[in-house]
């Protein structure tokens, strides 16, 4: 009874402050901070200006890669009365229970970067990763002159993100009927992984594969490695990898490989100007995103879905790419 | 020597007949049998195994994991385990590559240092995160699984700390020689590997300490009451396995071109399989490295093989359970007999 009593207390010291100074309390639940992509995405959250501003007290929470842990997060940010919620889940279909409570208890759900399958969130702010996978096959398929021989590297089979890219990348070949894929397996979304995938393939063909299709940057990077571990010339394949990591900008700078740049600072901000919008109606968005892609329009942001364009990563616009990253 | 005059089968053979004595040797050499016919049916079933470019890549792809189940067949030996290997690889990848890079964001003010300089810091790390480990064992007396689960998770830790979670990239080409040089057409990393492997093989098998490992795992008792100080070779052996994880961590680095944080993850237990394979039992003092470079080889080969023919990667892990456990299914069979 005495400890019930101390944590009401507690829980009503904590919010306290928060009613007083009327500050929408934003949580921002992310699947996991370990790599490049999500800090990327988390630093541009916290330098929204309406957080450098102080106008909003925004918390990210690092859910470690766990779907559990992402739940439990959820949990409290309900017990402590956050306002609205921006979500990255681990898994499409584990994310939809935590959605439901929080819908439940009245706090609006932003998803940010990957899907999550519930009816419940206010509005989606993220890239099409069909589209991508179209993107990176075609410029493979294109430098092949749409004939010859390509292997494909996978991410996790079933990962949403692997699905939606291997969509993709069928769709471009199917343009291309005298393209065959003649391997086709997951690394994992690893370098490590798919640098021996790719030794081994190379030994398996040699001097048959023409194009290499990574499903994200670092593999794509693995199967540069191997092709020098090879003795051969990496000029002499079409390489593409998708997210726009920094290796991946300065192998497309050094001629290695293409990329197409999934814009996390667009995802981030645009979800948390959507979150913002749904606690205050008369807010208007506060980052730079929405004069810089005129293809998704605010809308006055009540929108169920924001597609954040990709962006083909070139010899023209690595430099400046690169220097976004100092 | 004494250790492996202890599992000699050598007397019992002697009195039995040629089945009984077939079946000895199949015990104690059924690794390697099981080595060589896998690498025939290979040969066989694809033209391109026994080539010498594939021979080169299954050596290359065998190295890392190969010098971790080196270091980690010292601690088996003394009937521990080390768990932290994987995190120690991310660790001491990415402070050694800090050092060893051109990038201005990710790297140590004043770089790039010497490759030499990167790689003795390296293996410092490597080796100060084994010494906390061996220290934990050795004087507390905390189970190695226990104590080495606390370094995995504290090492990764540190390893998100030290790089703020980001990669290191652009290392310099001095460093990345110990990934993807090569000597007469040898790669670097396999040199290496082999380098550690017969210093490892000469130690423990011609050396006092080497005798002292096997004793302190084979009957601890015996061996305080003989005057070996058992807890220094405790703590010596988890030592050896951080400094190898260490030289392992940049060897991965400077192999991929970029030391990544999430490097590592689960090597700790093809490291594991490795010695497991190999022989070397988990209740201490039997077995050898030779066994543990058969065990590395044989996962190697037998991922290289199902890639070539294109078979989904799934089946190697399929494939890697069952050799695990037919190899522990012996060690016990040869357990019984004595």
């Amino acid at each position: 009874m005495k400890k019930t009593l101390f944590a009401i207390l507690a829980t009503t010291a904590l919010t306290m402050p928060a009613m007083a100074q009327d500050k929408p309390k934003i949580g921002a639940a992310v699947y996991g901070l370990n790599a490049e992509f999500m800090q990327i995405w988390s630093a541009a959250l916290e330098d929204h200006p309406a957080v450098k501003e102080g106008l909003v007290e925004l918390t990210i929470f690092d859910g470690r890669y766990d779907a559990l842990v992402q739940q439990e997060q959820f949990d409290t940010m309900i017990a402590q009365d956050f306002d609205a919620i921006i979500f990255v889940p681990i898994d499409i279909e584990a994310g939809a229970a935590a959605v439901d409570a929080a819908a439940a208890a009245g706090i609006p759900v932003v998803g940010s970067n990957t899907r999550v399958n519930s009816d419940k969130l206010k509005s989606y702010v993220g890239s099409d990763d069909v589209k991508s996978g179209y993107m990176e096959a075609k410029y493979v398929l294109d430098k092949i002159g749409c004939k010859g021989e390509v292997v494909i590297i996978e991410g996790p089979i079933g990962q949403s993100a692997q699905i939606s890219r291997l969509e993709g990348n069928m769709k471009a070949l199917a343009e291309c009927p005298d393209v065959k894929v003649i391997e086709q397996q997951t690394a994992n979304w690893s370098r490590a992984e798919a640098q021996t995938l790719m030794e081994n393939w190379l030994t398996a063909h040699p001097d048959t594969i023409d194009g290499v299709i990574g499903q994200n940057d670092e593999m794509a990077l693995g199967a540069i490695e191997a092709i020098k571990a090879a003795g051969l010339n990496v000029t002499d394949f079409a390489i593409a990898g998708i997210d726009g990591i920094t290796d991946a900008l300065l192998a497309v700078k050094a001629g290695d490989m293409a990329s197409i740049l999934q814009d996390a600072r667009a995802q981030a901000q645009g979800a948390l100007d959507v979150a913002i919008k749904s606690v205050k109606p008369d807010y208007e968005p506060m980052s730079d995103i929405w004069t810089t892609y005129s293809d998704m329009p605010w809308n006055g942001g009540t929108d169920a879905e924001y597609s954040v364009p990709w962006t083909p990563v070139t010899a023209e616009n690595v430099d400046a790419l690169l220097a976004l990253r100092k | 020597m004494e250790a492996k005059q202890t599992i000699a089968p050598g007397t019992e053979a002697r009195g039995g007949g040629l089945k009984r004595r077939l079946a000895v040797y199949g015990q104690k050499y059924g690794i390697l049998v099981a080595l060589v016919l896998v690498c025939l049916v290979l040969a066989v079933a694809n033209e391109y195994f026994l080539t010498a470019r594939n021979i080169t890549n299954v050596l290359r792809q065998t190295s890392i994991n190969g010098i971790l189940a080196v270091g980690m067949t010292f601690v088996i030996l003394t009937r521990g385990i080390d768990l932290s290997v994987g995190s120690v690889v991310a660790l001491a990848g990415i402070v050694a590559a800090s050092l060893a890079t051109t990038s201005s964001t990710a790297g140590v003010a004043g770089g790039p240092y010497p490759a030499l300089l990167a790689i003795a810091v390296g293996l410092s790390v490597g080796m100060a995160c084994g010494a906390v480990s061996g220290v934990v064992v050795s004087r507390f007396a905390v189970p190695a699984f226990v104590a080495t689960l606390g370094m995995l998770s504290a090492a990764r830790g540190l390893t998100l700390l030290y790089g703020g979670g980001r990669p290191v990239p652009e290392l310099t080409p001095g460093f990345r020689v110990i990934g993807t040089g090569e000597v007469a057409g040898i790669p670097v990393l396999v040199i290496i590997f082999a380098v550690v492997f017969l210093i490892a093989w000469w130690v423990l098998s011609a050396t006092r300490f080497g005798r002292h490992v096997y004793a302190a795992g084979g009957n601890p008792h015996a061996a305080v009451v003989s005057g070996i100080n058992v807890r220094r070779i405790r703590f010596l052996v988890y030592v050896i396995s951080g400094g190898l994880a260490g030289l392992a961590g940049m060897m991965l680095a400077a192999r991929t071109g970029s030391a990544l944080p999430q490097a590592g993850i689960a090597y700790e237990l093809d490291a594991i399989a490795a010695v497991v394979i190999g022989g070397t039992s988990l209740a201490g003092g039997v077995g050898r490295v030779t066994g543990t470079l058969i065990g590395a080889l044989l996962i190697s080969v037998v991922n290289n093989g199902l890639d070539l023919m294109g078979v989904e990667s799934y089946y190697q892990q399929v494939i890697k359970g069952v050799l695990i456990v037919a190899a522990v299914m012996l060690d016990q069979a040869r357990h019984r007999r004595e």
